[in-house]
């Protein structure tokens, strides 16, 4: 290695330095997105907001068992017509009894996105969505009801030029319109 | 560097012509020391004494995961090492297989490999480029952080997330190569080849880095064993030691590669190796999608106990679910151990079961500690001006020394 170590001569090493800096002032190397006007569309599997699909879980908190930061919290629901739940009666707690069932919710203030719960349910009952972006103003944002939960999250920035990325041999990244 | 003898134990603060010693904090609040302190002692410029001050950033992580399922360790080991979690989450890992008796089949071994080489690179673009703002270079700052970019956006088409992949989960990965991966991800290593040469001329053979690096903060090769470095440090004091060839886990005793030592052991030589072990992983990500075979992605053990959904969205979407086992895992008891070449050295991971829900003992060492004799032992002598060089070329990560 030692041709590797051997010091350069200060001239040629400066202005190779230089050389290169100038090369790159003149052909600069951006990879930057300009975000918000443009936002990515992202790969499939990107893990972002999910919300759950209220007719196929099962009520099991298989989902609630495995999440790592305790993010998930079951909440009481009874099964109701075509199989959509409607709040159970306040100040119950336990799901007992007939037609009780229980639901998870989500707190973002906690989730870490690692989609443990996706994968751990048994009915695949969660909705992936690649939403990632979202901000909250107020603490209890954090902590939606059941019902808010049900909603799929909202992109922020529906009117943004929507760009998928790849890999470009210039830049290292560039940016395709998406599809 | 200074040749002056210094009784370093001489805690009168007075060097040999009665002068006061200064000495200085540098952090925990500084820019230039990371999320640590270093408590300097100087004599004018030199440096007498180093004593680093650790744990601002102790996270508890061991008493966090003996307290949990143990699956539920893999995102906090994580967050531990941000910038190289793969190698946390695969120690972590190939240490609860070893206890449950689990052997990922070859094709997960491959794609463990795969994603630890690209983390290996964005790893070690970290290291160069934070050694670039310590020594006032924001230019190959900017570049490394940007070059890890397309690294960054490969992890993300495999696993879904940028940086706390949570790949790697016993018995195997959790996702499959998707469509156009490779393609990709050979643009990138050609992408990056050509910048390798780029970096050199702007920044690994310009002579104010060649000035400032050569000769700063040697480590011989018997106190580098000595001290118990690891990693890329101790194999810039020319000590060929590395656990990819020596105790080969995944892939990698089917991979043909080389690790790039160095003889002199200073900040140059810590600067170089890193830029080597670069290209020798570009090297193996190549190798690896080449040969990487065909079947599962996942243990039999575990495939087996898939329901039918699950089943159903392994054979179409190429994504593992996992069973009720994954929440109530109850390794048998007894003591594993396993250890993983990471970015800044190795891993070493000690899991001690009771057959119980929760590990009984978790303990791990992470290589940023074991580099950490590096402060005490390789400034004195020198200028204050030369401490960023050291501490910038060792590549310490202080959220990872204190876990
Ligand atoms: S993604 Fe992870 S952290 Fe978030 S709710 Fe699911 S299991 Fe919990
Ligand atoms: S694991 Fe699935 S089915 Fe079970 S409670 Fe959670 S969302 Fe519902």
């Amino acid at each position: 290695m030692s041709e590797v170590r051997k010091p350069r001569d200060p001239v040629t090493g400066h202005v190779k330095a230089l050389a290169k800096g100038f090369k790159y002032l003149v052909e600069p190397n951006r990879m930057t997105l300009d975000y918000p006007a443009e936002t990515m569309k992202l790969p499939p599997n990107y893990r972002g907001f999910f919300t759950v699909d209220d007719k196929k879980c099962i009520g099991c908190s298989m989902c609630e068992m495995v999440c790592p930061p305790e993010a998930i919290t079951m909440v009481p629901r009874i099964i109701g017509e075509g199989g959509k739940t409607i709040p159970a009666p306040e100040g119950e707690k336990e799901a007992k009894g007939p037609k009780r069932t229980k639901r998870p919710v989500v707190n973002w203030g906690k989730c870490i996105f690692c989609y443990f719960c996706v994968d751990v349910c048994p009915v695949d009952a969660f909705i992936p969505t690649q939403v990632h972006d979202l901000a909250f103003e107020k603490d209890s944002e954090y902590r939606p009801s059941y019902e808010e939960y049900l909603k799929p999250p909202e992109e922020p920035y529906k009117n943004a030029k929507k760009v998928v990325s790849k890999a470009d041999l210039k830049r290292g990244v560039g940016y395709d319109p998406a599809p | 560097m200074n040749e002056k003898v210094y009784n370093i134990d001489d805690l009168q603060n007075v060097n040999v012509d009665g002068e006061k010693y200064i000495i200085l904090q540098i952090g925990p609040s500084h820019p230039g020391s990371g999320h640590m302190r270093i408590k300097v002692w100087l004599d004018g410029d030199i440096i007498v004494k180093v004593d680093p001050d650790i744990g601002f950033v102790h996270r508890t992580s061991e008493w966090l995961s003996e307290r949990r399922e143990w699956i539920k360790a893999v995102p906090i080991v994580e967050r531990i090492m941000l910038p190289d979690t793969v190698h946390a989450n695969l120690a972590y890992v190939l240490t609860v297989e070893k206890l449950l008796g689990i052997e990922p089949p070859p094709r997960a071994q491959y794609l463990r490999s795969l994603v630890a080489e690209i983390n290996r690179i964005t790893s070690h673009l970290y290291g160069i480029g934070i050694f670039g703002i310590f020594l006032g270079s924001s230019t190959v700052y900017m570049w490394a952080f940007g070059d890890r970019e397309p690294f960054i956006d490969l992890m993300e088409m495999l696993t879904g997330a940028r940086i706390t992949t949570s790949y790697i989960i016993p018995g195997g990965v959790r996702w499959d190569l998707p469509n156009g991966f490779k393609e990709r991800a050979e643009t990138v290593l050609q992408y990056m080849e050509r910048r390798l040469k780029d970096y050199e001329d702007i920044w690994v053979k310009n002579p104010v880095v060649q000035a400032r690096t050569i000769n700063v903060g040697t480590l011989k090769k018997e106190d580098a064993i000595a001290l118990g470095v690891v990693g890329p440090n101790l194999r810039a004091s020319g000590v060929y030691y590395d656990t990819r060839k020596h105790q080969p886990y995944a892939a990698y005793s089917n991979i043909d590669f080389e690790v790039p030592t160095m003889k002199n052991g200073d900040s140059y030589d810590r600067l170089l190796i890193r830029v080597e072990e670069i290209k020798q992983s570009i090297r193996m990500i190549r190798q690896i999608l080449k040969d990487i075979p065909e079947g599962k992605i996942v243990a039999d053990q575990i495939y087996n106990q898939l329901n039918p959904v699950m089943k159903k969205n392994y054979e179409e979407k190429k994504r593992v679910m996992f069973p009720a086992f994954m929440i109530h895992m109850r390794p048998p008891a007894g003591e594993a151990a396993a250890k993983v070449e990471a970015g800044r050295g190795e891993i070493f991971f000690y899991i001690k079961s009771t057959g119980d829900k929760y590990p009984y003992r978790f303990r791990w060492v992470t290589p940023s500690f074991r580099n950490l004799p590096y402060f005490t032992h390789v400034a004195v002598g020198h200028r204050l001006a030369d401490l960023p060089t050291i501490y910038g070329s060792i590549d310490y990560f202080p959220p990872e020394a204190d876990r």
